[in-house]
């Protein structure tokens, strides 16, 4: 008996004294790192895709002798899921992360752990933002804002102009505008057009219903997060399943390489085109110059994306952080960037200034861009986004890419869609 | 301290060698003695002590603090809600037909990727084991899929099973099967969902576990197969009532090891959705596994506290299945136990 508790007793020392050793060799190393003594500091900035930062990073970092910035792109989705774990983990979040607006709900409700900008001065910039932008990072009693607003999409539909020019359709832009005031002559013309060509009109179901869904008063979710599936989303998907059942539709999924190929291969005619979606054909499709031309969007204004800057509170260095996010939101610079990646400001003042109003894309057929999207996105109504919204919209998208695939019956699609939204609305 | 409540101890079972000496000389240990004495009693747990406090760190640890979390109401867009949840997530979890639907699917893949995948094996290891030409080069060539990572290969797969342009559609279409005019789309049922997705694992899986057969295989003395052979039975029969038996604890190690593969399956699943970022394993989770579900309620649906709830509901399916493929397979292939 004794020799087996002395025998315990001597394993538990020596497994007690290694955990010693290893805490003590890991303790310090995650007290390292960006804060040295001579007052130099390292910015980390996380985002997607292009943010036209590599420049701006150049030149704050010749302004500012003591500041380094890392610029970090990475995917959409994993950066911010990234984000969310390393909030959870209370450890190693960047000291500036770029958020969308998809996300944007999501991040609000955990406003404790980003820096309150109004803390910082913030306030005064709430008059100079689009009011909706300013308010989607806004938390909901409105005394934290987590993020100032960096560009909005806005929305509007690309087409290829010798494709409709093939079907025997008007090419001109004015034109091409007229033809489809609403959503129900949207169609009407996508039926001629593949009744004529036998190709398909739209690229995916899916992104008919999400530009129809943002033009509605309610979306998913009312502003008491009640979902709402016969209002908004009743109607965007109706005309959904119409086009999807009258074949009007590739079927494709947004960003995957299919969808890639069809920019190049003509697969679809038309497309909704949120600002930066620009740059996204340009470089996916490049070889289809001088053929896109971009109209109005059926049924009015409306917005898809759009990106935040804000300031995780585990930072070390939140004021510098904060100095740079102030730098990178000024009108200078926010133009700067659309010059360079077309991502549209959220500042409207900036809108008359010429070196965006007067901007014309050569790309798709001299557009006048800086004309198009800021109306767009000054003419809109915002829609609550409830806490759900994420997941009910990859729920209901399900559904329409079921009805494409053929394994559900259009006329069963819809008691489908609410049993499916349903669900994401507990989950 | 330790030297003088040992030295009134009573001889112990195992031979101590510091102890050779008669007491009186106990005063005198030396510095070497005592080295000695500590090489031989705490040198071996020092030893071993990496892999358990690694062990403690990376895999106790995150195992309990699971189970706490999944008694726990632990969701990252709702802070407000009471601490604990109690048995709640779990009474939840057996109400969830997303869950039995995943783990419907896990089974239905797990059965089509390893029964095949480890009968294939033992084949390919019985055929490596005669006298063929470049022996290393087929021996090598097997473990090249096991090489390959993951991900690259996933995609590779992705592609060729994809419904237009798929190269496993153009060689069924050769067969008559499908065809340009009817294609198969492998991810619209989940049949041809699990067939793709098995396909992926067993190519993977086939040569390491046929290597793992051979070195067994080759232990086995030759003389037993001549007297086998003078006794007149074939290639076939020697097979089974030889060869099987005599590496049966090497099956039964990959059984065990090809069923929590089986069960944990996420990458190929994952990635063969053309909308990976869902995570939901098809529009209407044809090919969703558990590992996956799992993803998708701690990630996207920001639930850790369910999906805490469900690993352990995981961990539990994996023990009594590896349990359940011990028992057979010691059986079929005769066990001594």
């Amino acid at each position: 008996m004794k020799r087996s508790w002395t025998h315990w007793a001597r394993t538990a020392a020596v497994g007690a004294v290694s955990l010693v050793m290893i805490a003590a060799c890991s303790g310090r190393s995650t007290t390292g790192g960006s804060d040295a003594a001579d007052g130099q500091v390292t910015l980390k900035i996380n985002f997607w895709g292009d943010f036209g930062l590599q420049d701006l990073k150049t030149k704050y970092e010749a302004e500012h002798k003591n500041v380094k910035i890392q610029l970090n792109s990475g995917e959409y989705n994993a950066q911010h899921e990234d984000l969310q774990k390393k909030l959870v983990a209370g450890n190693g979040a960047p000291d500036i992360a770029a958020i969308d607006e998809g996300f944007m709900v999501q991040f609000r409700s955990q406003s404790d752990k980003f820096v309150n900008l109004l803390d910082k001065g913030a306030g005064s910039y709430e008059s100079k933002y689009l009011p909706w932008k300013w308010k989607q990072s806004l938390s909901a009693d409105g005394k934290t804002q987590i993020g100032l607003g960096t560009d909005v999409g806005g929305l509007a539909m690309c087409y290829r102009t010798d494709l409709f020019k093939a079907a025997g359709l008007p090419t001109e832009r004015d034109q091409v505008s007229a033809l489809w005031p609403t959503w129900d002559k949207f169609l009407e013309v996508g039926q001629q057009y593949t009744g004529k060509t036998k190709k398909k009109f739209i690229d995916a179901g899916t992104n008919l219903f999400n530009p129809i869904l943002g033009q509605q008063q309610v979306g998913f979710y009312d502003d008491q997060e009640k979902l709402q599936m016969q209002q908004g989303p009743k109607v965007a998907f109706d005309y959904t399943v119409k086009a999807v059942d009258e074949g009007l539709s590739a079927n494709l999924i947004s960003f995957q390489a299919d969808w890639d190929k069809g920019f190049t291969s003509g697969a679809f005619a038309v497309l909704a085109c949120p600002a930066w979606m620009l740059g996204h054909i340009k470089d996916t499709a490049p070889g289809t110059q001088g053929k896109w031309d971009i109209a109005a969007v059926p049924g009015g204004g409306g917005n898809w994306g759009g990106s935040f800057l804000t300031i995780p509170k585990q930072g070390k260095n939140v004021d510098e952080a904060y100095k740079l996010l102030e730098w990178l939101v000024a009108p200078e610079q926010q133009i700067e960037i659309f010059k360079k990646v077309g991502n549209l400001p959220s500042q409207p003042a900036l809108y008359a200034d010429p070196a965006i109003a007067d901007f014309k894309n050569p790309f798709f057929n001299n557009a006048p861009v800086g004309q198009i999207f800021p109306k767009m996105a000054q003419g809109l109504t915002p829609q609550y986004l409830g806490k759900k919204n994420g997941p009910t919209r990859v729920a209901v998208e399900n559904v329409i890419r079921r009805v494409e695939n053929k394994s559900l019956k259009p006329d069963a699609a819809w008691n489908e869609a609410v049993k499916e939204a349903d669900k994401a609305a507990k989950s | 301290m330790s030297s003088t409540r040992a030295a009134p101890a009573p001889p112990s079972r195992r031979p101590a060698p510091e102890r050779g000496r008669s007491g009186a000389d106990e005063r005198r240990l030396t510095w070497r003695n005592r080295l000695y004495r500590f090489d031989m009693r705490y040198m071996p747990y020092l030893m071993i002590a990496p892999f358990f406090l690694l062990f403690l760190v990376f895999g106790l640890f995150p195992l309990l603090f699971n189970a706490v979390v999944s008694l726990r109401n632990y969701r990252l867009d709702d802070p407000t809600l009471p601490y604990w949840a109690g048995v709640e997530n779990f009474s939840r979890l057996v109400a969830d037909e997303d869950f039995w639907n995943a783990l419907y699917n896990t089974f239905g893949i797990f059965l089509l990727s390893t029964v095949p995948q480890l009968l294939l094996a033992l084949l390919v290891a019985s055929l490596l084991n005669r006298q063929l030409r470049a022996q290393t080069w087929w021996r090598v060539g097997v473990l090249l899929p096991y090489v390959t990572p993951i991900v690259a290969s996933t995609m590779v797969f992705s592609v060729f099973f994809s419904r237009d342009f798929g190269m496993a559609n153009w060689v069924l279409g050769l067969f008559g099967i499908g065809g340009a005019d009817d294609p198969i789309d492998w991810r619209a049922d989940k049949m041809h969902a699990w067939i793709a997705i098995a396909t992926m694992v067993n190519w993977k899986w086939i040569g390491y576990n046929a290597l793992l057969y051979l070195a067994a295989m080759q232990s086995i003395p030759r003389d037993v197969y001549e007297a086998a052979a003078i006794d007149g039975a074939g290639q076939w029969k020697q097979l089974w009532r030889i060869t099987v038996p005599m590496i049966q604890p090497v099956v039964l190690f990959t059984v065990i090891l090809s069923t929590i593969g089986g069960l944990q399956l996420f990458t190929e699943p994952m990635l063969f959705d053309p909308n990976a970022q869902a995570a939901t394993g098809g529009p209407n989770g044809e090919w969703q596994t558990i590992a996956q579900l799992i993803y998708k309620v701690g990630w996207k649906d920001l639930n850790l506290g369910y999906a805490a709830a469900m690993s352990w509901a995981l961990f539990l399916i994996i023990l009594v299945v590896a349990g359940l493929n011990y028992v057979l397979t010691n059986r079929l292939s005769g066990g001594r136990k």
